[in-house]
């Protein structure tokens, strides 16, 4: 527990937090200030926002656990797992939705596809982040509880009026400004925390021969790239093809809370811009988060949990004051991803779900409203659910595996919706649920396909495989779209040349 | 400058200005925590920390001060 300084450290930051969110109510007037920021949002907070909100504190806690166990190869999951993709996003992708004045992807796919299509992808995405709500709720109330030592319920109903509050009354601005926030806290306190545990570790090169030295189970700590028979969850086959190919493109290119944020820019520009913004920050997590997990193996050998790590040289190695600061991060991500996901799913439901099939054509107030009031249940939903996550241990590891699953079949269709203007409503729609069955099925049956401990790299792989054959074939055979209906819709090489029309 | 851009000059400095404040109340505070360590090197790491934070917020306060009274004049 956390004690003195620590204490009142945590307690101003979660304060400041809503005064600073509320702050953000006054910019507030319409639907689009509600959803997309009024679109005036600069490209470095939304770079910002993009990191933060990809990298939540369970990733955090989680990925300096991994490097524990297994070593820098964890590293590419913010390397060629993330800046590829994001650059292939700002240039191709982003412009399209932004010139669309998209709110939504599955308006996208809905657009370039059917209605269907768009439905289904914005349900999935809408039950996957409610079900996620339960769990971050009962992880924060788990961090304040053992922290601070509050019990749970008041933890719970804290963590929820705080989030609730500034998110029901701010937005996506006041999402995207408190993870601003959020990221200078987290880098400052994250480098202060690589320097002092090099310092305690004697420098690189004495703790790479103290990890060397430790045993066989350590000899491939240092490699970015493990054999395809390795048994950790990274061979090199998993990375490229499962990682760069399709996770990595899906998860910033077709996930709707990265892809908001980049629809709040003031300009295309600062949409571009702030992708490749965010790849450059990309570059230093590792160093902030994997370094700290490979130092507490000579700082503290020998951990059950490899989890542990980081919570662990945090209270070791930081110096009063900047240990509370970095854990008044750690709870403030877990804000993040409960806000982001809030946001994005008032979002979701107010323009794929209520819109078009409860009213349309109402005033923009009344969609505000909606909004609004969204957020709300949603919170009231996340508050009931949580307890039953103590219930399920795994039950965010299987939520987060289960939506790296729909991820495949729905890069699928947006890369051949974007990039071949053969591909029908009927193959775009077909391809979506056989790859999201398909990867069901592989799920459930893993033990009988895959060798490794945790296949998900090779699952979202073999499902975004099976989606584009699949979208193909029914294209084939099926009626084309009209050029006329197409238009913006498609990959067209103006789209590299200023606000030309595509 | 059309109005509206000068709205979102202003709206963009009244942001920047309410997250200097934030980051800087918190350098403030690292800084104050220096009087809780124990060793040299935990007192330098709060001292740049604080500093740092300081620094960034100040930055932001400055920049959206002089962006406010500019824009606000137009």
């Amino acid at each position: 527990m956390l004690t003195g300084i620590d204490y009142f450290v945590v307690i101003s930051y979660i304060l400041g937090m809503l005064l600073l969110g509320l702050y953000f109510k006054k910019f507030v007037n319409s639907s689009e200030d509600y959803f997309l920021g009024g679109k005036s949002l600069p490209f470095w907070a939304i770079g910002m926002s993009i990191v933060v909100s990809d990298i939540g504190a369970l990733d955090f806690v989680g990925v300096s656990g991994q490097a524990y166990r297994y070593g820098v190869s964890v590293g590419n999951f913010d390397w060629v797992g993330s800046v590829p993709a994001m650059i292939l996003a700002a240039f191709i992708f982003i412009p399209y939705f932004w010139r669309g004045g998209m709110y939504t992807i599955p308006e996208y796919l809905g657009r370039r596809y059917n209605r269907s299509v768009r439905t289904i992808a914005s349900v999935t995405w809408i039950l996957f982040f409610a079900l996620d709500l339960g769990v971050l709720f009962w992880a924060s109330a788990v961090l304040l509880n053992v922290l601070m030592g509050w019990p749970i319920w008041i933890s719970i109903l804290s963590t929820a009026g705080v989030v609730g509050l500034y998110t029901y009354f701010g937005g996506i601005t006041a999402v995207i400004m408190t993870d601003v926030v959020q990221m200078i806290i987290m880098f400052t306190g994250g480098f202060a925390l690589v320097f002092l545990s090099l310092d305690a570790v004697g420098g690189w090169d004495n703790m790479v021969e103290k990890i060397s030295t430790m045993g066989p189970e350590y000899r491939n700590h240092f490699d970015i790239i493990q054999p395809a028979d390795t048994t950790s969850p990274f061979p090199w086959t998993g990375i490229l093809f499962g990682l760069t190919f399709v996770m990595a493109n899906a998860y910033m290119i077709g996930n709707q809370s990265i892809v908001q944020r980049c629809l709040t820019a003031k300009n295309e520009w600062h949409a571009k811009a702030s992708m490749i913004f965010g790849s450059a920050l990309k570059m230093f997590i590792p160093i902030l988060v994997l370094f700290p997990g490979l130092m507490a193996l000579v700082v503290h050998p020998g951990l059950e949990d490899g989890d542990q790590a980081l919570p662990l040289m945090i209270k070791s190695i930081l110096p009063p004051g900047l240990v509370g600061l970095m854990f008044a991060a750690f709870f403030a991500g877990l804000m993040s991803s409960v806000d982001s996901l809030l946001n994005s799913t008032a979002t979701l439901f107010t323009k794929d779900i209520y819109e078009p099939f409860f009213k349309k054509n109402a005033s923009d107030k009344h969609y505000l409203k909606v909004g609004q009031i969204t957020t709300l249940v949603l919170l009231i939903i996340g508050v009931i659910t949580s307890p039953i996550s103590s219930d399920f241990p795994g039950i965010y590891v299987a939520i987060q595996t289960f939506m790296s699953y729909f991820q495949g079949p729905l890069f699928a269709i947006l890369l051949l919706g974007i990039f071949w203007k053969g591909s029908t409503q009927w193959g775009g729609l077909l391809a979506l649920v056989i790859g999201i069955g398909f990867a069901i099925f592989l799920n459930v049956s893993k033990d009988s396909f895959f060798t490794i401990e945790d296949p998900f790299l090779y699952i979202s792989w073999w499902s975004f495989i099976l989606s584009f054959i699949v979208n193909i074939l029914i294209s084939l055979m099926t009626e084309r779209h009209t050029d006329l209906a197409l238009q913006g819709l498609v990959f067209n090489a103006k789209i590299f040349t200023k606000n030309e029309k595509i | 400058m059309k109005n509206l851009e000068i709205d979102a000059k202003i709206k963009t400095a009244q942001i920047n200005n309410a997250l200097g404040v934030f980051i800087m109340v918190f350098g403030l505070i690292v800084l104050f925590a220096i009087t809780h360590t124990v060793t040299f090197v935990q007192q330098m790491t709060d001292l740049v920390a604080g500093l740092f934070l300081i620094a960034v917020g100040g930055g932001m306060i400055w920049k959206s001060r002089r962006s406010l009274k500019k824009f606000k004049k137009k």
